[in-house]
C-alpha cells in the first residue's frame, strides 16, 4: 500500500471517526459530570435567544478580546474567521456552489495571516512568551504549515476537491483528484485527529464553561 | 532573641508561617495524592467540571492579566500573572495526571513538584482574592479563580491553610457559633449595649429582639461585625424597627450567630460543615427567612452554593439580603427617608461576593440614591469593579507583612479609584472590604470615611 493510497483513501475515514468520536466522547464526558455548585457571573443571558445573541457576538467579533486585549483581536479574528471560511468552503463546495473556491482561498489566507500574526505576538511580547509552552507554538504553526500547504498546492481553489469529497461517500475515493494535494490532506488529517484532543477544542469547551457554569441555571 | 524572620519562599510576603507550611518536611507525596482525589468527580463532585475546564482549556492569551487588580498594581510583574498562578498547578496536573504530561513534558509544560515549588505555590494561592474579574472576561470563561480555590482545597487537605480562616475562623465558629470567639453572655451585653448606644444616638430606644422563635426574619450579620462595624448591626436594627416586621438576632446559645463561612475561601468539607450548622440554627428556631447581613461571602454561600448542597426541603426558610429588604421597604413606602441628612457625596463600592458573584447591583445602588442627595459612581463599577482587596479572607489576614500587600496591590489602585469619585463616604455591604476600606483610608490617607449602606439608611430615616 502506497503513501498515497493511505492518504487519501483510508486515513480520511480514519481523521473523520477520531474528530467525530474523540469529540463525541469529549462532550459526553462533560455533559455526565455531576453538576457543579451555583458559580454564576453576573449579570448574565437568562433566556435562549439573549444567551445565543451573545454567544454570536462572542463567536464572530471575539468581543472579550476587543475589549480587554485589543492586541490579540485583529490577528485571532482573521484566524478564526479563516477557520470559520474554511469550514464554509467545505459546506459549499459540497452543495456545488462555483464561488466555493474563493472563499476556500480567502480562509487559507486568513488562517495563514491570523496563525503567523499570533505567532509572532506570542514570540515578541516578553510577557505573552513568558506563560507559552512549546505547544502553544507548536498549535499555530500546525495551523500556519496547513493554511500554507493548501494554498500552495492549490487545495483550496479546485473545485474538482468536490467530486474526490464527494466520491469518499461512495467509499470509492477518486485517488487521481487530490494526487497533488497529499501534503495539506495529510496535515488536514492529522489537524482533526488533533484537535479533540487539545485545547483547541475550546469552541466545544466553551458551551460548558458559558452555559453551565458562568451562566449557570438560574432562571 | 529576635524573632526569626519567616524564610522567603515566592516573594516578600509570607501569610502561612513556618508551623502552618512546614518547610524542609517532605509534604509533596501527600500534596499529589490529595490533588489526585482533587481530580476524581465522585470526590470533588462541588467544582469539578469548572475545575478541569479550566485546568484544560487555558489559550494562553493574558486576557485575565489584564483586568487583575495584583498584576496591574505590580507594574505587571509575572509571579503575579493570573496564568503564572494557575499555572503552578497546571504544570503539577500534567506532569501526573495527563499522558502527554507524563510522555513529552517539555512539549506541554509539565513540571515535576518539588518541595520548593510547593512553598512558593502555597504562598501564590493566597495572593489572589478570587475576584473572578478575570474569569468574567476570558473568552474561554476559564476561571483561574476556581484553580486557586482548589489548590487551596488541596494544601488544606495536607494541614496548610492560614490560621485566621481555620483554627481561628471554621473550627472556630463551629465550637462556639461565631469566628469572633464571642460567649452568649458577651454577645447579650452587646447587644445592650447597641441599644443605648442607639438611644444616645438618636434619642429614643428601640428594642433588639433575640432568639425569639418562629420570627419572621431571623438577621444574622459577620459576626465582626459586632466588633468592628457595629454602626451596620444598628443600622440595621434601626431599619428593621422601622419597617415594624417580626424579626430577631441570635445568639450562640441558638447554634451559629455568625454569617460567616470561611470554608468558601479554602475548603468544601469546612464550608460545608458551617453551611449545615447554619441551616440548622434557622430550623431550630423556626423562622421564615433568613436575612443575611452587610457581608458578600456570607451572601454567596446561603444564597447560591447552598442550592445544590442542600436539598430544598431540609432548608425550609428563605435567604434574602438585608439590601433586598430594605431596598423592598424603601420602595413599598415603608421606610421614611430624608435624604437630606446624609448631605456629603457617597460613592459604592460593588464587594465582588455580592456584585459579580451576587448579581446585587441595584440595590445598594437605589437605597443609597434614596437616602443621599449626591451619589457618585465609582469608574469602573459593577461587573467590572475592582476587587478591594480585602476578598477570601484577605481582610483578616496580616502576618508576614500581608497588609502591605493588600495596600500596595488591590488598595492602592482602591484608592486612586475612591480619591478620583471626590466622595466623602464610600459606602458598601461586605465586612471584608470595610475592613479592607478602613486600613486603605489609613495608609493611603484619603480625606473620606466607609459606611455600611444600612448605617446611611438608619441616618436618614424619619420617624
Amino acid at each position: 500500500m502506497d503513501l498515497g493510497y493511505l492518504i487519501a483513501a483510508i486515513m480520511p475515514y480514519v481523521a473523520v471517526a477520531f474528530f467525530v468520536f474523540g469529540l463525541g466522547y469529549k462532550i459526553i464526558f462533560w455533559s455526565k459530570a455531576p453538576v457543579n455548585l451555583h458559580w454564576e457571573l453576573f449579570p448574565y443571558p437568562h433566556t435562549v435567544s439573549e444567551q445565543l445573541k451573545e454567544m454570536l457576538t462572542e463567536v464572530f467579533t471575539l468581543r472579550s478580546l476587543y475589549l480587554f486585549n485589543r492586541k490579540f483581536w485583529l490577528p485571532s479574528l482573521m484566524m478564526h474567521y479563516g477557520i470559520y471560511l474554511v469550514v464554509t468552503w467545505l459546506v459549499v463546495l459540497l452543495l456545488g456552489f462555483p464561488f466555493a473556491p474563493y472563499l476556500g482561498m480567502l480562509g487559507g489566507v486568513l488562517a495563514l495571516a491570523g496563525s503567523f500574526s499570533l505567532l509572532l505576538l506570542r514570540l515578541f511580547i516578553d510577557e505573552v512568551r513568558k506563560i507559552s509552552v512549546p505547544v502553544e507554538y507548536f498549535n499555530l504553526i500546525f495551523i500556519f504549515l496547513l493554511a500554507l500547504s493548501s494554498l500552495f498546492t492549490g487545495f483550496l481553489a479546485d473545485f474538482q476537491v468536490r467530486f474526490y469529497l464527494l466520491s469518499l461517500f461512495t467509499l470509492k475515493p477518486a485517488l487521481s483528484i487530490v494526487a497533488n494535494y497529499h501534503v495539506p490532506l495529510l496535515l488536514l488529517e492529522l489537524f482533526l485527529i488533533y484537535v479533540p484532543f487539545t485545547r483547541m477544542a475550546h469552541f466545544a469547551v466553551k458551551f460548558f464553561t458559558y452555559h453551565k457554569i458562568k451562566w449557570g441555571e438560574l432562571h | 532573641m529576635s524573632a526569626a524572620v519567616p524564610q522567603k519562599v515566592f516573594d516578600d510576603y509570607r501569610v502561612l508561617p513556618d508551623e502552618v507550611l512546614k518547610p524542609g518536611q517532605p509534604r509533596v507525596e501527600k500534596f499529589l495524592q490529595a490533588m489526585r482525589k482533587s481530580l476524581q468527580q465522585k470526590e470533588n463532585w462541588t467544582f469539578w467540571l469548572p475545575y478541569i475546564l479550566s485546568l484544560d482549556t487555558c489559550m494562553k492569551c493574558g486576557t485575565c492579566a489584564e483586568v487583575c487588580p495584583v498584576y496591574q498594581a505590580t507594574g505587571r510583574r509575572e509571579i503575579y500573572h493570573p496564568v503564572f498562578r494557575a499555572d503552578m498547578l497546571r504544570k503539577i496536573y500534567k506532569r501526573y495526571f495527563t499522558l502527554p504530561g507524563r510522555l513529552f513534558p517539555w512539549l506541554v509544560g509539565a513540571e515535576d513538584l518539588t518541595e520548593e515549588k510547593l512553598d512558593a505555590l502555597a504562598e501564590s494561592v493566597y495572593r489572589c482574592t478570587i475576584c473572578r474579574r478575570c474569569s468574567y472576561v476570558c473568552p474561554v470563561a476559564i476561571d483561574n479563580g476556581v484553580i486557586v480555590r482548589e489548590a487551596r482545597k488541596i494544601l488544606d487537605e495536607i494541614g496548610i491553610a492560614p490560621g485566621e480562616l481555620k483554627e481561628k475562623g471554621t473550627r472556630l465558629q463551629l465550637k462556639v457559633g461565631n469566628a469572633t470567639g464571642m460567649p452568649t453572655a458577651a454577645f447579650l451585653d452587646m447587644v445592650e449595649f447597641l441599644e443605648d448606644e442607639i438611644e444616645e444616638t438618636r434619642g429614643y430606644r428601640i428594642k433588639i429582639p433575640v432568639d425569639k422563635e418562629g420570627a419572621e426574619y431571623l438577621l444574622m450579620h459577620n459576626a465582626g461585625d459586632y466588633l468592628a462595624f457595629a454602626e451596620t448591626v444598628m443600622g440595621a436594627a434601626e431599619v428593621m424597627h422601622a419597617a415594624g416586621v417580626d424579626w430577631t438576632l441570635n445568639s450562640p446559645n441558638t447554634g451559629i450567630n455568625d454569617a460567616v463561612n470561611y470554608g468558601v475561601f479554602y475548603s468544601d468539607v469546612e464550608f460545608s460543615a458551617v453551611i449545615k450548622a447554619h441551616v440548622e440554627t434557622a430550623r431550630k428556631l423556626g423562622i421564615k427567612k433568613l436575612v443575611v447581613g452587610e457581608c458578600g461571602h456570607a451572601f454567596e454561600a446561603l444564597k447560591y452554593l447552598i442550592l445544590r448542597l442542600i436539598p430544598p426541603e431540609e432548608r425550609p426558610f428563605e435567604v434574602i439580603s438585608i439590601l433586598e429588604l430594605e431596598d423592598r421597604w424603601l420602595r413599598e413606602g415603608r421606610l421614611k427617608v430624608d435624604p437630606q441628612k446624609n448631605p456629603e457625596p457617597v460613592t459604592f463600592h460593588d464587594s465582588c461576593k455580592l456584585g459579580r458573584l451576587g448579581g446585587m447591583f441595584e440595590e445598594p445602588r437605589r437605597i443609597l440614591k434614596a437616602c443621599c442627595p449626591d451619589f457618585r459612581e465609582m469608574t469602573p463599577n459593577r461587573e467590572m469593579s475592582l476587587c478591594c482587596g480585602g476578598g477570601s479572607g484577605f481582610a483578616i489576614m496580616e502576618k508576614g507583612g500581608f497588609l502591605k500587600f493588600r495596600m500596595e496591590t488591590y488598595g492602592r489602585l482602591k484608592a486612586e479609584q475612591l480619591k478620583a469619585t471626590g466622595a466623602k463616604v464610600v459606602a458598601c455591604a461586605c465586612s471584608n472590604c470595610k475592613a479592607q476600606f478602613r486600613e486603605i483610608i489609613n495608609y493611603h490617607k484619603l480625606p473620606m470615611r466607609y459606611a455600611g449602606v444600612s448605617e446611611l439608611l438608619a441616618n436618614a430615616l424619619v420617624r
